[in-house]
């Protein structure tokens, strides 16, 4: 035993760097076939009179009505704060309801779809309403806290639950033990996720919400690149500011406001349209009409003409996107951090960083679109650059945070040498975490760029909703969502196959989903 | 986290209940110029509330879907629709009706456009030449981004646009159709007639770059569409009372919302065309 | 009190976690109104026996893990509380967290004396000394007011006089005791019977008169175990691989 003991011990190390090695260039051979198959094609294009315009509206960004700006950005702030301010308890509740598998499918389906396109199905049920805004981003928002809260709960130490009576009723069990052990996590996890509501509360102006994304949409569509500028700006100051002016004493002050705030609903009567859309509109004629037959040979037309050609080109763009994500990570992380840009050199790389990660990805891929004329590549650019934004955020703050700790030596060398020897392989395994975290999230993002006209699953869906064609529009969803809990379980097991977790667990939830 | 504060959050999910049923809502969506709509369409309200004597209000939208989703709702009761969009919401609403077109919708027409580098040239038919470029329509609700050329496309070639051309996409808008063609993003496009001389006599257009090829046949378009119940809700006779305010509906300020020269009347009769067309290329189910 | 009672009992009971046995081959009996000493080195096996022995009568009997159990967050009076949770209603529990509820601040506060806690009453736990955080988990445990006491290392933390007051007031507060100690005189002067482990086994299990201070450190003084006993939080796993 004696003798096996320094074998084992490098073998050890070797099977974990051999296993991290294995997935990498699993993932890298996996998206160097896709390239293959994906459709990424250049236009010969000629950008630059409208691309100098985008420039000038972005660095000279103009707004002529204040009051229209601030009541977008309220009225933004206000979705996404009321929509956190419910889904949090809801999502608590869940969680402690977790070790059923019917909560644990539950949040799996609503939170494997995006926002956007739960807001095109409430919005047939409510209309342009603050229901519908809320609605789209609560409801998968939920799942998502419920998903995060217990895997926190999962990490707590089960000894305070030793001492309690047996058989005690669940909530005063949790509300003692687990949530109170875990909730500076509980917490900063929904302070995160508040930032991710802001960006989703806009995109849904996208769809006819009145947030920032109404405003940017029309702007950007319009040419007015000025307005877009400033709608841009003020978004990404917002994010930037937050916890400047997210302080836990003024958010019953937030909150009032925001109910304030919420638009309107004009003229709204019709509340018996659920069952009609639940019952029948979603369903294809043929099926409702009992014509198996029928019904059989629309899904196989469906299946050949949509499900599988979207299916096929999402998940090849998100292939390639996730590598690029890395790369991306590994060329700007170092940019942001103390130790390799230096105590001020780091604050224009961590800007940097804050404008890629607050930026949608809807935005980043329509600029885009017009450098490199309509194909996959916009979207792929926009997914890496946005999401390797948010990685290399959480990658420089972790080396950071190592500064100055044990493992930091006088001697450690600086520069390049310092990237490729201490900094790259320290952070490595966690960003390789990041990044199986983000696949989801970046296949949902793959999918909803369809809007944009790249044919994924989205261009499919966005059509049916366009032709009213809600049965084809809920058959792609159903697909897109299962692809997506797919997804997922394979990120699970490459994760526990590469034992890549990241160092400290807030950094993993915070990842996790959006 | 309190409990009152959760409760207050919760009771907004109540609100929509809580709407005036009272108000009498429409919607518009403009060929172009999507900026503003608040203030513009506003001054519309405004102009109806004074002819009806009612609360006139203004929804903006971003899609023809989201119109229709409102109109079905009955969430909006009067919409300013594309001809496809007021073809598929009558279909969904029994017995809403086609009240005014604009005067230009009687003769609607769509431009094919080029980018100079293909070499097309203005002709009285789509050429062969089309075929392997790329192509982009408008949005994919319009009638004159979408609907027409897709038929006029099918009726020349014999089949779908995605086997006569390389790439096939969606602008999402005829202004921005004008914008990819002459960038260059897309080698050919399909345009709203309107839009295009509106944005050619601001300027806006580059012809060194981008010219017409080809203009289809006319066909009816844009039309005012209101639902069957609104005598119910708001007074007998409510329906003659909303198509003569918008036949009077003189001020050109009003009408350069939506850009008209002025409405005419119009009935859902009017719309067969565009229904069979839209029947025809699989827009629409038998 | 009824002598004959028997509260826990184990016939030949083994654990194995890996290739590593936790529990060898364990056999014993406790019986109401017992108070028994665990004592012998870290890794022999003691928190696994407690907990073990936790698991047969989980509904009479107040546990202080070795960890304390405390929650952090929360003040000493809340975490004391937490022992009577079973006591009160759900919302009155729930209340009580935003204001505490008179009766209980009352009682907690007479025990706080006890414990000699009364000014940091309303502190977090997470700012207390690890000695004034035993004490809380024993005000837990008090609090509890259950018949039976399993104590992994109750009183560890404290001085010598408050380590003997508290083990003297939690053995008169409960009327069967089953405590991991490593003070041997303490174990000798307080308990009935006296258990010692070595390895997952029991070497000795026999009244306290009949054990020397010197006897015991005998138990002590053999070659130590090779494998340090694994934390208690994974009973559940080991429990799955029982031979």
């Amino acid at each position: 035993m004696t003798a096996r003991a320094p074998s084992l011990f490098t073998g050890a190390a070797q099977s974990s760097v051999l296993n991290l090695n294995r997935v990498c260039l699993l993932l890298v051979a996996v998206a160097l076939l896709a390239l293959i198959g994906a459709d990424l094609a250049i236009y010969p294009v000629d950008p630059w009179q409208e691309l100098a315009r985008v420039g000038q509206g972005i660095l000279m960004p103009a707004w002529q009505e204040p009051r229209v700006l601030l009541e977008a950005l309220g009225q933004t702030v206000a979705f996404a704060l009321l929509a956190v301010a419910i889904a949090a308890p809801l999502g608590l509740g869940l969680a402690m309801l977790f070790h059923w598998r019917a909560v644990r499918v539950l949040c799996a389906a609503v939170r494997s779809v995006h926002e956007l396109f739960w807001g095109l199905i409430f919005m047939q049920l409510y209309g342009l309403s603050a229901t519908t805004g809320l609605l789209a981003i609560l409801v998968p928002f939920a799942g998502v806290f419920a998903k995060v809260f217990a895997e926190i709960f999962e990490q707590q130490s089960r000894d305070p639950g030793l001492t309690l009576a047996v058989g005690l009723n669940p909530v005063k069990r949790y509300v003692y033990t687990l949530i109170s052990q875990s909730w500076p996590a509980l917490l900063s996890y929904t302070r995160y996720r508040f930032e991710c509501a802001l960006r989703s509360s806009a995109i849904l102006g996208f769809i006819g919400l009145p947030t920032l994304g109404f405003h940017l949409e029309t702007a950007f569509k319009q040419g007015q690149y000025a307005e877009a500028g400033a709608l841009l700006w003020a978004f990404v100051l917002l994010i930037a500011c937050i916890r400047f002016w997210v302080r836990p004493k003024l958010i019953p002050l937030y909150l009032a406001l925001s109910i304030w705030l919420l638009p309107e609903t004009l003229g709204f009567s019709n509340g018996g349209y659920l069952w009609q859309f639940v019952g029948q509109d979603i369903w294809p004629s043929a099926l409702r009409e009992g014509d198996l037959g029928g019904a059989l040979s629309w899904y196989g037309e469906m299946l050949s003409e949509q499900v599988w050609p979207g299916l096929v080109q999402t998940l090849l763009l998100t292939q390639i996107a996730l590598v690029l994500t890395a790369l991306v990570v590994l060329l700007i992380y170092p940019l942001a951090t103390r130790s390799m840009a230096g105590p001020l050199l780091r604050w224009p790389g961590r800007f940097l960083l804050l404008v890629l990660r607050s930026t949608p990805e809807m935005i980043l891929a329509f600029v885009f679109l017009l450098l490199f004329g309509p194909s996959g590549l916009p979207a792929v650019l926009a997914l890496a650059l946005h999401n390797g934004g948010l990685i290399a955020f959480l990658v420089a703050n972790a080396s950071d945070a190592e500064r100055g700790s044990r493992s930091d030596r006088p001697d450690d060398p600086r520069g390049l040498v310092r990237y490729a020897y201490i900094e790259t392989p320290r952070r490595f395994p966690a960003m390789l975490a990041f990044l199986f975290y983000r696949w989801e999230v970046i296949l949902r993002e793959s999918a909803i760029m369809g809007i944009l006209g790249i044919t994924t699953l989205g261009f499919y869906i966005d059509s049916a909703f366009e032709e009213i064609h809600y049965d084809r529009a809920f058959l792609l969803i159903a697909v897109t969502a299962l692809l997506n809990v797919l997804v997922d379980s394979v990120s699970r097991r490459l994760r526990r196959h590469a034992h890549a977790e990241p160092a400290r667990q807030q950094d993993m939830s915070c990842l996790k989903l959006e | 986290m309190s409990l009152i504060r959760r409760l207050l959050a919760l009771s907004l999910l109540l609100l929509p209940a809580l709407a005036h049923a009272e108000t009498f809502v429409f919607t518009a969506i403009p060929d172009a110029d999507e900026s503003r709509l608040q203030q513009r369409f506003g001054k519309v309200a405004d102009y109806l509330s004074a002819q009806l004597g009612v609360e006139v209000k203004y929804i903006p939208v971003k899609s023809y879907a989201a119109a229709i989703t409102a109109f079905r709702n009955n969430q909006v009761q009067l919409a300013w629709f594309g001809g496809l969009s007021g073809v598929q919401a009558r279909r969904l609403v029994p017995d809403s009706e086609a009240l005014a077109q604009g005067y230009e919708d009687q003769f609607f027409k769509s431009y094919f456009i080029a980018h100079t580098s293909t070499g097309l040239e203005a002709a009285d038919s789509l050429s062969d030449a089309l075929k392997g470029k790329t192509f982009t329509f408008g949005s994919k609700g319009s009638t004159s981004g979408r609907l027409m050329p897709e038929f006029y496309l099918r009726e020349q070639f014999g089949m779908a646009p995605e086997a006569v051309f390389e790439r096939v996409g969606f602008s999402g808008d005829h202004s921005r159709t004008i914008a990819q063609v002459q960038s260059g993003a897309y080698q050919v496009g399909a345009v709203n007639y309107a839009v295009w001389e509106t944005e050619l006599a601001e300027g806006k257009i580059d012809t060194s770059k981008v010219k017409v090829i080809w203009t289809t046949p006319t066909y009816p378009d844009y039309q005012w569409t209101v639902r069957g119940d609104v005598d119910q809700h708001f007074g007998e006779g409510f329906k003659v009372k909303v198509r003569e305010a918008l036949l009077n509906m003189k001020d050109p300020d009003l009408l350069a919302s939506f850009p008209r020269e002025s409405f005419v009347p119009a009935s859902n009769d009017d719309y067969g065309p565009i229904e069979a067309t839209a029947k025809a290329i699989g827009l629409l189910d038998e | 009190m009824s002598e004959q009672h028997t509260l826990f009992q184990l016939s030949g009971q083994s654990l194995v976690y890996g290739d590593h046995r936790v529990l060898d081959n364990i056999s014993l009996q406790i019986k109401a109104g017992e108070k028994v000493a665990l004592v012998g080195p870290s890794g022999a096996g003691k928190t696994t026996l407690l907990h073990l022995l936790f698991q047969q009568r989980p509904e009479q009997t107040a546990l202080q893990p070795q960890s304390g159990g405390l929650v952090d967050l929360l003040s000493v009076y809340q975490n004391i509380f937490i022992g009577a949770l079973e006591r009160v209603g759900t919302l009155p529990a729930l209340w009580n967290l935003v204001r505490p509820l008179a009766a209980h601040r009352k009682a907690v506060a007479e025990l706080v004396q006890t414990l000699g806690l009364e000014e940091k009453l309303w502190q977090s736990v997470d700012r207390l000394s690890g000695g004034q955080r035993q004490r809380v988990a024993i005000g837990r445990a008090l609090y509890r007011q259950q018949p039976v006491f399993l104590g992994d290392e109750p009183v560890s933390s404290l001085d010598p006089l408050q380590a003997r007051l508290l083990l003297e007031h939690l053995l008169h507060q409960h009327e069967t005791a089953v405590v991991s100690l490593h003070n041997r005189q303490l174990a000798l002067n307080h308990f009935d019977r006296i258990i010692v482990m070595r390895d997952g086994r029991i070497c000795c299990d026999c009244p306290a008169g009949e054990l020397s201070e010197e006897g015991l450190d005998a138990y002590y003084q053999q070659e130590p175990s090779p494998h340090p006993e694994p934390p208690p939080e994974d009973l559940q796993g080991w429990a799955m691989v029982k031979s």
